[in-house]
């Protein structure tokens, strides 16, 4: 169980996070979302002690991490897979790790063969690609067989065959009962496998919900085709929401199809295709957040563009 | 307990990490090669002297000197030790693993200060046998030997515990070697020699002055004493791991 509550952090005169306050269930994947520089990896580092709050709480199973006797035991964590000494082998960063807190060495082995690193458990990690620093990062999150996990961006560097291997990891650990929280900037890399999502923008809270809530409550929306698009663009935009998606196409939110269709034809204005598109968590993710981007491309305003970073 | 066994466990990693990382070797064995090779000649100068003017004279006493180099290369191996973990980012598992931040700090001190000290005492007992093998004049006598070690242990330990905290402090290995090679061997030289007063006397409470003080038993000025030489090593030692601890204890883990 991890719990945020009031979490605040300030550097310098940049606010980072901004009073976040939200709960991960245990036996769920929940998606961590943000832009780059939302304040994702700030917040997990306060969670593992690494940083100190300005204000607030965060606590895993009731307790501060650091007042976990045996921490590995608890929580374990992949912030930053490069974060690593290149010069000692895979094994040996792992035999460390149990060391500090008292975990058999016989589970060095056992992790090494779930992440599939045997074969290159001792060689030194300065040889390592990145998916194999991120396979080491997460045999070590594993290695205290703990209750809670945490991935910061996790699919960076891996391969597809990484990519897949990870989220069916993700699943596994959610199915015996253990907390999994997973960020990323990207909505469709957690899509799959996230049973909720904690979107933040800005350090601030932008939505906690199932999966199915976010897309149900903001993705919905009609597109159309017109030649004339700019005329209907101006038209729309007095009742919803309205933006290009493409040469003379527009994403209207707010309208249903008929009301569209019904205020086309009242002006005059020829339409060639109107239709209703589902909600997809990206939209979703994208109307949630914008305005809450730090930094933000001319181009960027394109629900299935990446959020710009 | 549960603190100290914590402490216990980290002590194991701490070693473990000592020992894994190439550099650790690769100075250890630049040293003892070193200092071997300096204890051989030192005892065969001894053993071409033939004179043995003072009768108290030791195989100890040739072989002191040697300490001003171990000195100088445990301190570089305490600040590669406890820098380097800022240098590789390595200070995040680390921390993640042990988050009590005091315990890491007294695990760390006390692993890379002892084995110093031990690596210390060790070659220099080697220095001192190579004097003894070839000047057939200069013994091993157990008091001094007792002494001497004791010196060793004190220069040692103190710098080395003052690397750990200038590496802390400054949480980069550039960093630490710079700042300790200019305590012990820079500053010393450059303000000790410059015709200002207030600068002389500052180099006399240096950690290099200190050590020089104490290995050789006289300092610049007459009235500097082997005393004060170890006050001056200890105090170094001292501030210097209260302000690295205190960075590790109240600051963010950035690399
Ligand atoms: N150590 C630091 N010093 C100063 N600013 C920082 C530091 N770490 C993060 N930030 C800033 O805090 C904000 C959040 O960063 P971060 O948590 O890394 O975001 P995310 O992981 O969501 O991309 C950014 O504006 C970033 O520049
Ligand atoms: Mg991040």
């Amino acid at each position: 169980m991890i719990s945020v509550r009031g979490l605040t952090k300030d550097f310098g005169r940049v606010r980072a996070v901004d009073d976040l306050t939200f709960d991960v269930a245990p036996g769920t994947v929940t998606g961590f979302l943000g832009p780059n520089g939302a304040g994702k990896s700030t917040t997990m580092r306060m969670l593992l002690g690494l940083d100190r709050p300005t204000s607030g709480t965060a606590t895993v199973g009731g307790r501060r991490y650091a007042e976990h006797a045996a921490p590995l035991r608890e929580v374990g964590a992949l912030l930053d897979a490069s974060a690593v000494h290149p010069g000692r082998t895979g094994r040996t960063h792992l035999r460390i790790a149990a060391r500090t807190n008292g975990i058999p060495l016989a589970r060095v082995d056992e992790v090494l063969d779930r992440v599939g690193l045997t074969g290159a458990a001792g060689r030194r990690v300065k040889g390592y690609s990145l998916g194999m620093r991120q396979r080491l990062g997460i045999a070590a999150a594993l290695l205290g067989d703990p209750p809670v996990l945490l991935f910061d961006e996790p699919v960076n560097g891996l391969d597809l065959e990484g990519v897949r291997w990870i989220r069916s990891l993700f699943r596994e650990c959610a199915a015996e009962g253990r907390t999994v929280l997973v960020s990323s900037h990207l909505m469709s890399e957690v899509q799959l496998v996230a049973d909720r999502v904690v979107i933040i923008g800005r350090g601030r809270l932008v939505a906690d919900a199932a999966v199915g809530e976010v897309v149900g409550a903001a993705g919905r929306r009609v597109r159309v085709r017109s030649p004339r698009a700019d005329a209907l663009a101006r038209l729309l935009a007095e009742r919803g929401e309205v933006t290009s998606a493409g040469p003379d196409e527009l994403d209207v939110v707010g309208l249903t199809e008929a009301e569209v269709g019904t205020a086309a034809h009242e002006h005059g204005l020829p339409v060639h295709h109107l239709a209703e598109v589902a909600g997809s968590l990206e939209a979703a993710y994208w109307s949630l957040t914008e305005g809450e981007v730090e930094f933000r491309g001319e181009d960027a305003a394109a629900p299935e563009q990446e959020v710009a970073g | 307990m549960t603190v100290l066994r914590t402490f216990g466990r980290t002590v194991a990693a701490e070693w473990l990490r000592l020992v894994t990382v190439r550099s650790t070797w690769v100075l250890l064995v630049l040293l003892a090669l070193a200092v071997t090779a300096l204890g051989a000649l030192a005892g065969y100068d001894a053993a071409q002297g033939a004179g043995f003017d003072a009768p108290a004279r030791t195989a100890w006493d040739d072989a002191r000197f040697t300490l001003l180099f171990l000195l100088f290369g445990l301190v570089a191996l305490s600040c590669v030790a406890t820098a380097s973990d800022y240098g590789t980012g390595g200070i995040v598992p680390t921390l993640q693993w042990t988050p009590r931040r005091g315990v890491l700090l007294a695990a760390r001190t006390v692993v890379v200060a002892g084995v110093s000290v031990l690596v210390g005492m060790l070659l220099l007992t080697v220095a001192a046998a190579l004097v003894a093998v070839q000047a057939d004049g200069l013994g091993l006598s157990p008091d001094v030997g007792a002494s001497t070690l004791g010196d060793t242990a004190l220069v040692v330990g103190s710098g080395t515990v003052m690397g750990v905290g200038l590496g802390l402090l400054t949480r980069s290995t550039a960093g630490a070697l710079v700042t300790a090679i200019g305590l012990l061997v820079v500053l010393p030289l450059v303000l000790g020699n410059l015709p200002y007063e207030t600068l002389r006397t500052l180099a006399e409470h240096l950690p290099g002055t200190g050590a020089v003080v104490v290995v050789f038993g006289e300092g610049p000025s007459p009235e500097t004493t082997a005393a004060q030489g170890r006050l001056t090593l200890l105090a170094w030692a001292a501030g210097t791991l209260l302000l690295g601890g205190l960075r590790l204890l109240r600051t963010d883990a950035t690399r």
